[in-house]
């Protein structure tokens, strides 16, 4: 088995492609990953599963690589469904998974906007370009700088789970230019595909940050790290001033104005 | 339904075992402790020691029931103990732990406690001095078993 745990998942999902199924049943969805190159045994590491879904997961995969082979006797078969463990964040680790919520309610109102928008009005092309300033302000300028330049930098930057994060943040301003070119074009379908991009993006980025990124980060930070980096996030906070208040304000109006109200954390 | 049995943290149990008396480590452990004192009642708060430290605010128990206190928990950090169930005068010690977050700036406060449910206090007196402190800082909580084992490490929310 060591051969294939350590072996990079894309190569595998080609070599075996009931991998990604198996994957899939545990709730790990690195099959769609654009780099692919994290090795196996990380990411059985990585995904926070309990034992007995560790062990039931890798005789699942045992059965794909080595198929015929008898199995190994198990102990007890899985019969509930599968449960991921409750995840307690440190403060810092908590701060961003917070400010997640606040953009997941802004992607949650993307498909309303796209219904609503008139962008041969300019109400509708300012509506546009206010949830750009909230994509660019909020969720990259505040938020991922707070992840790029103090989180990340307590790890490794060649590891992939970074290295995959990181490109996503790039695929996002992507997408922003993209919704910048459709307003200057006055074309809804350019807006509608790449605000559709950005949001598809985001949910999928944001769910592995919170759920297995942020937690194996937390994991792997010593007390006196999660103490020094809770100090710069709050300089940062502190060089943005009115940035959480503003932006929550604008997605609670933004809410009001698409009229399909979202419940703002406070 | 099981009587009352008297309250737990004072409830006599002996733990002694074989497997006990042969266990342990060969060569002597240095100590990690780089203080003096460390009663919260005699530790000045604005000590150099304390000064942008991470703080370990331990119940007097634990370092006894716990076999690697010094490796794992105190080396590194800056400590007080207390006991929340039998100590005088705790209103003194929460000025003691907010003064460590505003005027030492102290980097973080860890509170380590016995299962018992006195011990909680502790955690609780930390919870009103980091609550009523201008400056936040990360405040995490050990819960050590009687056995010597870790049944709980968390961050409260700030």
């Amino acid at each position: 088995m060591d051969e294939y745990l350590n072996k990079g998942i894309k190569e595998l999902i080609v070599e075996f492609p009931k991998t990604g199924d198996v994957l899939q049943r545990y709730n790990i969805g690195c099959v769609t990953c654009s780099v692919g190159t994290c090795l196996l045994k990380d990411i059985v590491g990585i995904h926070n599963l309990s034992p007995d879904d560790e062990e039931s997961l890798m005789d699942e995969l045992s059965e794909v690589f080595y198929p015929g082979r008898e199995p190994a006797p198990k102990k007890a078969h899985r019969k509930t469904e599968f449960k991921r463990r409750e995840i307690k964040y440190s403060p810092p680790i908590n701060k961003l998974v917070d400010e997640h919520t606040l953009i997941k309610n802004f992607l949650a109102l993307i498909p309303d906007i796209i219904r609503t928008v008139d962008i041969n009005m300019e109400d509708g092309r300012q509506l546009i370009k206010d949830g750009v300033d909230f994509i660019r302000s909020y969720a990259d300028r505040y938020h991922h700088a707070k992840e790029e330049d103090i989180l990340f930098k307590y790890f490794d930057a060649n590891l992939d789970i970074i290295k995959v994060m990181n490109e996503d943040h790039q695929k996002g301003r992507g997408y922003v230019k993209g919704i910048l070119q459709g307003i200057t074009v006055k074309d809804k379908r350019v807006i509608a595909e790449y605000l559709n991009g950005y949001r598809e993006l985001l949910t999928e980025h944001i769910k592995k940050e919170d759920e297995i990124l942020y937690p194996w980060m937390d994991q792997n930070l010593s007390t006196s790290q999660i103490g020094e980096m809770f100090g710069r996030f709050n300089e940062t906070d502190g060089k943005f001033a009115d940035t959480e208040t503003k932006y929550r304000n604008f997605i609670k109006e933004l809410s009001n104005k698409i009229q399909s109200p979202v419940q703002i954390p406070i | 339904m099981a009587g009352f049995e008297g309250c737990p943290g004072s409830k006599m149990q002996d733990l002694r075992s074989k497997e006990k008396e042969k266990g342990g480590v060969a060569t002597a452990m240095p100590s990690q402790l780089a203080q003096w004192p460390i009663q919260l009642h005699l530790i000045s708060p604005s000590a150099p020691y304390y000064q942008g430290a991470d703080v370990l605010l331990t119940a007097d128990c634990v370092a006894y029931a716990f076999g690697n206190f010094h490796n794992d928990y105190l080396k590194g950090k800056s400590i007080a103990i207390a006991c929340p169930k039998l100590d005088e005068e705790q209103d003194v010690y929460e000025e003691k732990i907010k003064s460590w977050i505003e005027d030492a700036r102290i980097n973080t406060l860890t509170v380590l406690i016995m299962q018992v449910p006195c011990c909680m206090g502790l955690v609780e007196l930390a919870k009103r001095a980091a609550a009523s402190s201008k400056r936040k800082v990360p405040v995490k909580y050990v819960v050590v078993s009687i056995q010597g084992e870790i049944l709980k490490e968390e961050w409260l929310s700030t």
